[in-house]
């Protein structure tokens, strides 16, 4: 009798494990079947891709609120120009790209890229340029009226290597000096008299002198802040040939530059928020807004921070000079779109490029964004007040160098090296060991 | 449950000759010229009548998973860490060499004993980390359990209490540990300036002096709490004559635990350790959420730098060399554990 009982559960239980193994063989063939039908809609979206009805997939890093907002409107144009195309919205969240970089790669590796994918133009484009994965759309794309439209400086960073490969939608300036209107004007500093990033330091020494605001703001928990502040003190201190003349890896050929520069920030560092090491830009900002600091460097993105804060004004309350010693000089950031090869939609992701590289495109992303069209054709109304000026300032500028901090100036490799460098100078700022570390980085 | 299985497993030993064994004989008997066929489907008979057959359906489907994903990955990973993979091409696997590796050892060994790049850091502060939180774990750990352990009031209260920060995601710890470090508004330097140890106050997450020290100090808080609930069950699993044993021959209450308790708590110590070296090694979600990629030097550990390498500027080959070292490093870790628990018989 007990037997029996064992003998059945026995059977029972080789039964299930039998059913398990046969259903492991089936989740193992299925994996394979995926495989081969993964191969199958490349196939099949080739030839929809000819016949009309198209899917665009767009992977971006737009996720934060106005960015959020800029790229929706800047999909709603493209789906009300090019009805037959339908928009997957495909966000990989992360701060400047850091998990899309590993969304893409994989991707890319795996045979099965997106339609197109947001990316730093410039430099940035070189770990897909040497595996040669991006579409030349010189041709398609960047047609004669598209190129009288963009500047120079921009342009050249579509293509890095020659070929146009990308399409910046966006402008960001990053050489700003912000301030709080209030906190300057009661240290009797001001910022339009000074011509040098050693002026600032002075200024600095006369604000904590005469007021009990911290003098700048800042933030040393990841090192892009450091080095971008660090660009613009080189720019400012020894011109831009001078600094792109570094960005060609010649930083040797320019030492007694770079360590001024270098020393000019361990400076800066006395004047910073104590509490620069712990907490995020947007963070450190509020004490900007709240009348706590005076000054802060940063991208233009920083002023749709001073946009949404309450009773607090361009003009009245906050203002901006270019960095000092980069008047002139428009510090580019800026994003772009690209076509990678295998594309899934040949078709769609070109005229999504069109349109980005269109007035109508640009005209409804960049207001939302707080960004400047690339194009100087746009028209002005939809831009507030602060962006006019930026975008007369930018018509107007001599040179539109492209930054390290912001992946256009230098490639991956570099930037992480530099970054490294950054990292450790951020609380050390120790220039000897930063300057070898630069020398070495290229 | 281990013994059970292994008294079922007696069983079926027991009941499988039985029922083989006739079937034997039969075989035997009846055919013993028409030879060939029948001998192989009686062996086949044999075979799937075998203990071993029978067993099949029970672990071979589990090894085929474990060994496809878990050990057919890090053999992939080990092979392309001997490429010299790098960028959005497919790997090639003609010339393989250790190459990678020796990159990393010259770089590690490049500045000398107390300086270096990156790989210096990375691997320095790695063991740092391994070493002096795990024991930091471990020490808090076993004084909560013979605090707790001591029949004190609500003591199920405090046991929640110590063991919740572990159920936290390192996401929310590192987001609140970052608050509690800041230097201006953040409660560690408050407290001290409002007990009068200001001078004590320190940029704790920015000076790379004390860098790695606070992240250790908020790991050791997130895990403290599993070290003392293992304590806690090995306390429990001494008889109580022991400390009334102790108590009769006069021994202080220091001597009793030092003398006759810790040392029977090493079982529970070489688990606890063992886990918390895990988590060690996996300090990277804790790192990243307060720093981002690049926690500096003096905070850099190796799995950081297997990301960077990897995602940042796609030198697979590198990253992955660099996965296989921390892979060798957690095998150490549990290699002496693994052969400690089989030379007992335990497993």
């Amino acid at each position: 009798m007990t037997s029996d009982t064992n003998l059945t559960r026995r059977r029972y239980l080789q039964g299930t494990g039998a059913a398990g193994a046969a259903l492991t063989m089936a989740g193992c063939l299925g994996g394979g079947g995926d495989g081969d039908s993964d191969g199958g809609t490349t196939d099949t979206d080739g030839t929809t891709s000819s016949s009309g009805g198209q899917e665009l997939e767009i992977v971006h890093w737009w996720t934060a609120g106005g960015e959020a907002d800029a790229l929706e409107a800047l999909v709603e144009g493209f789906e009300e120009e090019y009805p037959e195309v339908t928009v997957t919205n495909n966000a990989a969240p992360g701060g400047a790209g850091s998990a899309l970089d590993t969304e893409i790669q994989s991707r890319i590796l795996n045979n099965n890229p997106p339609s197109t994918f947001q990316i730093w133009p410039g430099e940035s484009l070189n770990t897909y340029l040497e595996s040669d994965v991006l579409v030349d759309i010189g041709e398609s794309v960047w047609d004669q009226e598209m190129r009288d439209a963009y500047l120079d400086g921009v342009k050249q960073l579509s293509q890095p290597d020659g070929d146009f490969v990308a399409v910046p939608l966006n402008i960001h300036r990053l050489n700003n000096l912000f301030y709080n209107v209030d906190v300057v004007e009661s240290a009797g500093v001001d910022p339009s008299s000074l011509s040098s990033p050693a002026d600032v330091l002075s200024a600095m020494e006369t604000i904590r002198a005469e007021t009990d605001a911290t003098p700048m703001i800042h933030q040393t928990q990841a090192p892009w802040s450091s080095i971008q502040l660090w660009e613009d003190i080189l720019v400012g201190s020894a011109g831009v040939d001078v600094y792109q003349d570094v960005l060609a890896g010649n930083v040797a050929a320019n030492e007694q530059a770079v360590r001024d520069a270098l020393q000019t920030l361990a400076d800066y560092s006395d004047y910073f928020n104590e509490d620069a090491g712990s907490v995020a830009w947007d963070q450190a900002n509020n004490e900007v807004i709240q009348g706590n600091a005076a000054f802060l460097h940063q991208g233009d993105w920083a002023a749709g921070q001073y946009k949404t804060a309450e009773d607090f004004d361009y003009g009245d309350d906050w203002d901006y000079v270019p960095f000092p010693g980069t008047d002139g000089i428009y510090h580019v950031v800026t994003d772009s779109f690209v076509m990678p090869t295998s594309n899934p939609s040949p078709e769609a992701t070109e005229k999504w490029l069109s349109y980005c590289g269109s007035v109508d495109g640009q005209e409804r992303f960049n207001p939302i964004k707080g960004s400047i069209p690339p194009r100087t054709d746009v028209p002005d109304e939809e831009f507030g007040p602060f962006l006019t000026e930026q975008r007369e300032d930018f018509n107007d500028s001599s040179a539109q160098p492209p930054t390290i901090a912001h992946g256009t100036g230098v490639t991956p490799e570099v930037k992480s090296n530099i970054e490294g460098v950054f990292s450790s100078f951020n609380g050390s700022w120790n220039v000897d060991n930063a300057y070898n570390g630069l020398t070495n980085a290229f | 449950m281990r013994s059970r299985i292994l008294r079922v497993l007696g069983a079926s030993d027991e009941d499988d000759p039985e029922t083989a064994e006739p079937d034997v004989r039969t075989d035997g008997g009846t055919t013993s010229d028409a030879a060939a066929a029948s001998g192989e489907t009686s062996r086949l008979g044999q075979w799937l009548d075998s203990e071993f057959a029978k067993s099949l359906p029970f672990w071979l489907p589990a090894t085929l998973l474990v060994g496809l994903f878990v050990y057919g990955a890090i053999g992939w990973n080990f092979l392309i860490s001997l490429t010299d993979w790098q960028g959005l091409r497919q790997p090639t696997y003609e010339s393989l060499d250790f190459e990678m590796y020796t990159r990393f050892f010259d770089s590690v060994f490049a500045g000398g004993l107390l300086s270096g790049p990156q790989e210096y850091w990375a691997l320095r502060n790695t063991f740092v980390l391994l070493v002096v939180f795990t024991v930091a774990a471990l020490a808090v750990g076993l004084l909560l359990a013979i605090l707790v352990d001591r029949d004190i009031r609500f003591e199920n209260t405090f046991r929640t209490i110590y063991l919740l920060p572990m159920s936290l995601s390192f996401v929310v710890t590192a987001i609140f540990w970052a608050w509690m470090y800041n230097p201006e508004s953040g409660l560690i330097n408050q407290t001290l300036g409002a007990v009068g140890l200001g001078s004590l106050a320190q940029q704790w997450i920015s000076d790379p002096q004390y860098k790695l020290f606070a992240v250790m100090f908020a790991l050791v808080w997130q895990f403290s709490g599993y070290a003392m609930v293992v304590y806690l069950a090995g306390l429990r699993a001494i008889p109580s004559d022991q400390y009334e044993a102790a108590k009769v021959d006069g021994a202080s209450l220091l001597k009793m635990y030092w003398r006759v308790i810790v040392p029977q708590l090493r079982a529970s110590t070489t688990s606890a350790a063992v886990v918390l070296m895990v988590f060690a090694l996996k300090a990277f979600d804790f790192l990243y959420v307060m720093f981002g990629t690049r926690p500096g030097p003096s905070a850099d550990i190796l799995a950081m730098m297997m990301y960077r390498e990897s995602f940042g500027t796609t030198n697979w080959a590198y990253g992955s060399a660099i996965a296989m070292i921390l892979f060798a490093l957690a095998l150490g870790v549990i290699a002496p554990y693994l052969y400690l628990q089989f030379k007992r018989g335990e497993l």
